[in-house]
């Protein structure tokens, strides 16, 4: 009886103590996660002006602004301007990553270093790379507008002119990102079974073949990974564009992480910055949603 | 035979001239760096610097205070990386080989916080830290980035793994459950353990939106805002002054640029085990 009330003591004090483990780690994602989502909704509901000292609740008045009022148009300006960046980081990061996994999938030495070298710019600095591609972006100096010349085209004006900055913020994060998608993509080919490809060639198939019709397929799940996670990192781009447009020219590249910022810190407009980046979480968590649901029905692991 | 070698040959080379496309941006960077304005001015540019030359990196090591900002951003990068290791290995030991009740219901409270980034969250995280008056300070900057659910997760699964076998063989030698994390764990999940620490430098080294907004003063800034302020600083000279931002920054990449090549192995697998789960 009393070895088993010693036993009892013992597991419950090691049930204390495995609980207590992630106390510090629970801490922090409420303090820093969980209750300023609570705020950000309390903040949306009030007119809280930085300028000003004191504030007041005025109820939904902040989304009748955002949704009915004069912020309905640079609010859907700005949803419109991160939907198509995001689409257009995606779709390039996933073809280039898949491209650049079909090119560099030999396991010699030289190709083990160009892979390396490729993956680097994810882990450059960003504001260090970010402030190259200006230079490169330059007008009058831009090496890239020089490339052009030579072919007797341009000069484009790659971060000032409105129907560009955004294409050039998209290439910019492109180049970044896709070596980290054919990494992806590579360490997913290497999981194929041999046998597939080995039927292909048999039965005459050539290499681009090969990646269209067997590899692409089974590749399913590793490209649905990488959608997920380019979508949402794309969604929250803020520095590529603090640095190279801010917001402009004309406010053609103002996504939305931006324009929250700008409403927060420029017009001191708390208030409202709060409602759009409520309805801005709602957006990632609806996606999220979404995500979860698709990826359970359609695609198959059996590969 | 010959006609797949050949094809072999042409494979290699195209694949490294589309390595040297995608690499030139960096060596532009370099090559910038060391340029005379004269030279980084001329209409036909030139690919290889005509003198080397190290005035650049002179002037902006003069007129800008770098070393402060290196300092500030060391300090706060290894404050997020402790603090994150720390919490990160005691949870994920908690989820993964603990045992308590509702254990499965708090860890999806931890994979919640993973799909809340502070883009969404900065506006109060900004008046609670500016209540504290820890706006332009160090602590400021590491707590909100303190808890990382990524790098619980990446352990979580690590640990998993673990043979119970082996944690049993602790306890009769007599190693409390504390000492049988940091003794036993830890060192049988190595790998795992030293990329979530490389990686969750390089984010901190990286780090560029939360900085970006709690600090306005310039003794405070970290190396990302610091280099995107002296760019700022030369407004519309920036041409002029091409080869003073570039050498800031490279000496801004320089760290982590090392500690990626060192360990780029561990970095490298840590992601495609990521990707597999």
């Amino acid at each position: 009886m009393s070895v088993q009330t010693k036993n009892a003591g013992l597991k419950h004090r090691r049930r204390a103590f495995d609980f207590l483990c992630t106390v510090p780690a629970l801490v922090l994602f409420i303090v820093f996660t969980y209750y300023p989502i609570a705020e950000l909704l309390r903040i949306s509901l009030t007119d809280w002006n930085l300028s000003r000292s004191s504030y007041g609740y005025v109820g939904l008045k902040n989304y009748e602004w955002l949704f009915a009022g004069r912020g309905w148009g640079q609010f859907i300006s700005s949803l419109k301007i991160t939907g198509l960046y995001t689409l257009g980081e995606v779709t390039l990061t996933l073809v280039l990553g898949l491209l650049l996994a079909h090119l560099f999938d030999r396991m010699t030495r030289w190709f083990n270093f160009m892979r390396v070298a490729i993956i680097m710019p994810r882990y450059i600095l960003v504001s260090s790379t970010a402030l190259v591609f200006m230079w490169l972006y330059n007008d009058l100096y831009g090496v890239f507008n020089y490339f052009l010349s030579l072919f007797g085209a341009g000069p484009v004006r790659w971060l000032t002119s409105r129907d560009m900055a955004l294409t050039s913020l998209v290439l910019f994060s492109g180049w970044r990102m896709a070596g980290y998608a054919m990494l992806i993509y590579l360490s997913a080919i290497k999981g194929i079974s041999e046998q597939y490809l080995e039927a292909a060639e048999v039965d005459g198939a050539n290499g681009w073949q090969k990646l269209l019709h067997i590899k692409l397929p089974l590749l399913a799940p590793t490209t649905l990974f990488l959608t997920v996670t380019t979508v949402v990192s794309s969604m929250k781009v803020f520095q590529a564009v603090d640095i190279l447009t801010q917001g402009g020219p004309y406010k053609t590249t103002m996504v939305m992480v931006y324009q929250i910022y700008k409403l927060a810190f420029e017009d001191h407009r708390l208030d409202r910055a709060s409602a759009e980046g409520f309805v801005f979480f709602l957006i990632l968590l609806i996606f999220t949603a979404i995500t979860m649901k698709w990826s359970n029905r359609n695609v198959s692991y059996d590969a | 035979m010959s006609r797949k070698n050949l094809n072999k040959a042409l494979k290699t080379l195209f694949a490294s001239l589309v390595m040297l496309v995608i690499v030139f941006p960096l060596y532009w960077m370099i090559i910038t760096s060391f340029k005379t304005t004269d030279e980084v001015l001329l209409s036909t540019p030139t690919f290889w610097a005509k003198t080397f030359n190290l005035n650049a990196y002179r002037d902006v090591l003069t007129h800008y205070p770098v070393f402060r900002y290196l300092l500030n951003t060391l300090v706060v990068t290894l404050g997020i990386v402790v603090i994150q290791s720390l919490t990160a290995i005691l949870a994920a030991y908690g989820f993964s080989k603990g045992d308590f009740p509702g254990k499965n219901t708090v860890f999806l409270f931890v994979l919640g916080a993973m799909m809340i980034p502070i883009q969404v969250t900065f506006i109060p995280i900004y008046v609670l830290i500016s209540k504290q008056g820890w706006l332009n300070s160090y602590i400021g900057l590491i707590l909100p980035e303190a808890a990382s659910a990524y790098s619980i997760f990446m352990l979580r699964q690590s640990f998993l793994a673990v043979d119970n076998s082996y944690l049993e063989a602790a306890e009769v030698d007599g190693l409390d459950r504390f000492r049988m994390i940091f003794r036993v764990l830890v060192p049988m999940c190595q790998p795992t353990v030293v990329t979530m620490v490389i990686l969750s430098f390089i984010n901190g080294w990286n780090a560029y939106f939360w900085p970006k907004m709690i600090i306005t003063t310039d003794r405070a800034r970290t190396i990302s805002l610091g280099i995107a302020d002296i760019r700022m600083s030369f407004l519309s000279m920036e041409a002029l002054n091409m080869n003073q931002i570039m050498a800031a920054s490279c000496i801004a990449a320089l760290p982590i640029l090392l500690l990626f090549l060192l360990f780029q192995r561990y970095i490298l697998t840590g992601f495609s085990k990521a990707a597999m789960k």
